[in-house]
C-alpha cells in the first residue's frame, strides 16, 4: 500500500449495557464493539469499509472524528507534513486539521437556507466572532462575498450551470427531498479545507437514479481535489465501482482487506455478510 | 399624555429585555430562567455607578453592561457544558441565588428595603436626564440602538453560526466550530444588553428592590419572548408591546387592579398555551422552540 493518511492502531471500544439477568436483577454488562482493530487508510484513494449492521463501522468513524473516545489505542493522522495523534482531540479540532465528516443520518442545518448551509461550512470563520461581524464590516463583506462565490462555483462544477441547488439557494434545507439533502451534505464538504473525508453511507436511502451522481461526486473528490475518501457503504455496486480498497469489519476487527473484488469474493465475507 | 409616555418608556425597557433574551432563547435555543437576575444585576450595578462612582449616564450604562457580562461569564462556562434541561435548571439556580443575595446582603443592597433616591443621571455632565420627556428620549434611543445591534448580529455570520447551534450542534462540531464558545458569546452578549434595561429601569424609577428581579420577572420576560415570537427582530418587540399594554388595557376597561392582576396572568398563560398549540413560533417569530 502507498503512504497512509490514517494509522489506526489497536483501537478498542466497549459499551456498558444494563441488562436483566436470569435472576431478574439489573446488571451491567460490558460488550466490545471494536476489539483491537488496526487499519491503515491509504492517502489519495477511496477506501470502503463494509460490514453487517451493528458491526461498529459508525462507531469507528465516531472515534476517528472525536465524537466518541476509544478505550485504548491510537489514531494517527498524517497531514501533508507531520503526523498528529488525534486520539484525544475534540471533534471541532479534528475537523479543523482537515478531517471532514458526513453523517449516516442527515446532519445538515434544517432551518438554514441551502446557501447558508454552504456558507456556514466554510473553513474561514472570520465574521463568526461578533466583534468582526460588527466592527470590521468591510472585510467581513468581502469574506462573505467570496464564500458565496465559492459556493456558487462548487454547485456549478458538480451540478452544472443553472442547477437546482443554486436556484433554490434561499429555500430552507428542511424543504429539500431526502436525496437532495444527502447531496447537499456531500457538497458542503467542499467548502471546508479537508484532506480526508469520512462518508457514512452516502448512498443509503436515496433514489437509485441519484446514486451514479453521488459516485461521480465522490470520485471527483479524489481525482480533482486530491482528497482521500474513507467511506462506509452497504451498496456493493458502489463499492465495486469506485473504491480502490475495501475492508470488511467483523467481530470488532478488520477481517478481510484488499481490492473490492478480492474482499467481496472472499468466502468468509460472502458467508457472514451476503449469506451466500 | 404623560401616561402614554410612561407606557412607551416601559415598552422600550421591555424591548431591550426581550430583544436581548431572544439572542439566547430564540437564536441559540438556550432556554434561560435567569434573565431577571441579569436584569437585576444591571440595575444594581448601575446604582453603584450612579450613586457611588458618580458616573454620567453613558459610562454608567457601559459599567453595568460590562460588570453584568463578566458575572454571566462566571456561570456561562460551567452551565453551558450541561445539556438541555440541565442548562435550564442551572439558570434557574442562578436566578434564585442572585435574588437571595440581593435580598439578604442588606449592608450592600439594603435588601427588601430597596434603594431609593437614585439620582437623575447626567449626560456628559451637561444636562440632567430627569422628567418623563428626557427618559422618553433616552429609552427610545437605547431601545433603537439595541434593536439595531441585534439586527446586525442576527444577520451576520455570527448570527448564522448561532442558528447552527440551534439547529444541529453535532453538525456544527463536525465542521470545526467551537459550539461552547458560540454559546458563551450568546450568553454574555444577552446578559450585557439586558443590563442596559436594568440601568434604564433603575434610573427611571429612581428606586429598586429585589422583587422587581425575581423568578416571576424571569418567567415574565420569557413569556414576552415566547408570545411575541423568537428567532427574528419583530417577535420580541411585539412581545414587549403585548405584555406592557395588556395590563393597561385591562385597567382601561375598568377592571380593578386586584382582579386585573389575576386576569392578566390567566391571559398570558392562555396566550402561551394557545400559541404553543396553533402557532408555536409566537405571534411574529420565525422559529418554533424545540
Ligand atoms: N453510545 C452507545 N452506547 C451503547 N451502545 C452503542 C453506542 N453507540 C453504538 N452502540 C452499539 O454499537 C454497535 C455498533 O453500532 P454502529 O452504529 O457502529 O454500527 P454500524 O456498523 O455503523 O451499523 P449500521 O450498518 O447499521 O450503520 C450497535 O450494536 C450499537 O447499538
Ligand atoms: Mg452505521
Amino acid at each position: 500500500m502507498s503512504e497512509s493518511i490514517l494509522n489506526i492502531d489497536s483501537i478498542t471500544k466497549s459499551f456498558v449495557k444494563n441488562i436483566v439477568n436470569v435472576h431478574g436483577n439489573n446488571e451491567d454488562e460490558r460488550y466490545f464493539i471494536i476489539d483491537d482493530l488496526d487499519l491503515l487508510v491509504p492517502k489519495g484513494k477511496i477506501t470502503a469499509l463494509i460490514g453487517g449492521n451493528g458491526a461498529g463501522k459508525t462507531t469507528l468513524f465516531n472515534i476517528i472524528s472525536g465524537f466518541v473516545e476509544s478505550d485504548s489505542g491510537t489514531v494517527l493522522y498524517n497531514d501533508k507534513s507531520n503526523s498528529i495523534n488525534i486520539s484525544k482531540m475534540k471533534p471541532e479540532q479534528i475537523a479543523r486539521i482537515g478531517i471532514g465528516r458526513m453523517f449516516q443520518d442527515n446532519h445538515i442545518f434544517q432551518n438554514l437556507s441551502v446557501l447558508e448551509n454552504m456558507l456556514i461550512a466554510d473553513s474561514n470563520t472570520f465574521g463568526e466572532i461578533p466583534i468582526n461581524s460588527f466592527f470590521r464590516t468591510k472585510k467581513n463583506k468581502e469574506v462573505e462575498e467570496n464564500k458565496i462565490e465559492k459556493a456558487k462555483e462548487i454547485f456549478e462544477n458538480i451540478f452544472g450551470n443553472n442547477n437546482s441547488f443554486w436556484e433554490r439557494k434561499n429555500d430552507k434545507a428542511k424543504n429539500l427531498s431526502y436525496g437532495q439533502k444527502r447531496l447537499l451534505g456531500l457538497t458542503r464538504l467542499l467548502m471546508g479545507n479537508y484532506q480526508l473525508l469520512l462518508l457514512d453511507e452516502p448512498s443509503a436511502g436515496v433514489n437509485a437514479s441519484i446514486i451514479p451522481q453521488i459516485m461521480e461526486i465522490i470520485k471527483s473528490f479524489v481525482d480533482d481535489k486530491d482528497l482521500t475518501v474513507f467511506l462506509i457503504e452497504h451498496n456493493m455496486k458502489v463499492v465495486l465501482d469506485i473504491a480502490d480498497f475495501c475492508c470488511f469489519m467483523s467481530h470488532g476487527k478488520i477481517a478481510a482487506l484488499g481490492t473490492p473484488d478480492d474482499v467481496i469474493s472472499n468466502d468468509e465475507v460472502r458467508k457472514i455478510y451476503m449469506g451466500a | 399624555m404623560d401616561y402614554i409616555f410612561h407606557i412607551i418608556i416601559l415598552i422600550n425597557i421591555y424591548i431591550i429585555l426581550t430583544t436581548s433574551t431572544n439572542l439566547l432563547v430564540g437564536m441559540t435555543n438556550l432556554l434561560s430562567l435567569g434573565q431577571a437576575a441579569f436584569y437585576g444585576l444591571g440595575a444594581y450595578f448601575s446604582v453603584l455607578a450612579l450613586m457611588v462612582l458618580h458616573l454620567t449616564i453613558i459610562p454608567a450604562l457601559l459599567f453595568s453592561a460590562i460588570c453584568t457580562s463578566l458575572m454571566s461569564l462566571l456561570i456561562a462556562y460551567p452551565s453551558l457544558r450541561l445539556k438541555g434541561d440541565y442548562f435550564v435548571l442551572a439558570t434557574l439556580g442562578f436566578q434564585l441565588i442572585i435574588y437571595t443575595i440581593l435580598y439578604n446582603w442588606i449592608s450592600v443592597t439594603k435588601g427588601p428595603f430597596g434603594i431609593s433616591g437614585i439620582p437623575s443621571p447626567s449626560l456628559f455632565g451637561l444636562l440632567y436626564i430627569s422628567g418623563i420627556y428626557s427618559f422618553l428620549v433616552l429609552s427610545s434611543v437605547l431601545a433603537a440602538m439595541v434593536i439595531y445591534i441585534f439586527y446586525k448580529l442576527i444577520h451576520s455570520p455570527f448570527g448564522r453560526a448561532l442558528k447552527g447551534v440551534r439547529d444541529d450542534e453535532l453538525s456544527l462540531l463536525s465542521i470545526g466550530r467551537n459550539v461552547t464558545s458560540l454559546k458563551i458569546w450568546a450568553f454574555t452578549l444577552s446578559s450585557g444588553f439586558i443590563a442596559i434595561g436594568g440601568c434604564l429601569y433603575a434610573s427611571y424609577v429612581a428606586y429598586i428592590d429585589p422583587t422587581s428581579f425575581n423568578l416571576d420577572e424571569a418567567i415574565f420576560i420569557l413569556a414576552a419572548v415566547l408570545i411575541g415570537g423568537t428567532g427574528n427582530i419583530k417577535g420580541p418587540i411585539i412581545g414587549a408591546v403585548f405584555v406592557v399594554v395588556l395590563p393597561e388595557l385591562l385597567r382601561l376597561v375598568g377592571l380593578p387592579d386586584s382582579i386585573g392582576a389575576n386576569l392578566r396572568q390567566i391571559i398570558y398563560g392562555l396566550t402561551i398555551i394557545l400559541l404553543m398549540r396553533f402557532r408555536p413560533q409566537g405571534i411574529a417569530g420565525e422559529y418554533a422552540l424545540k
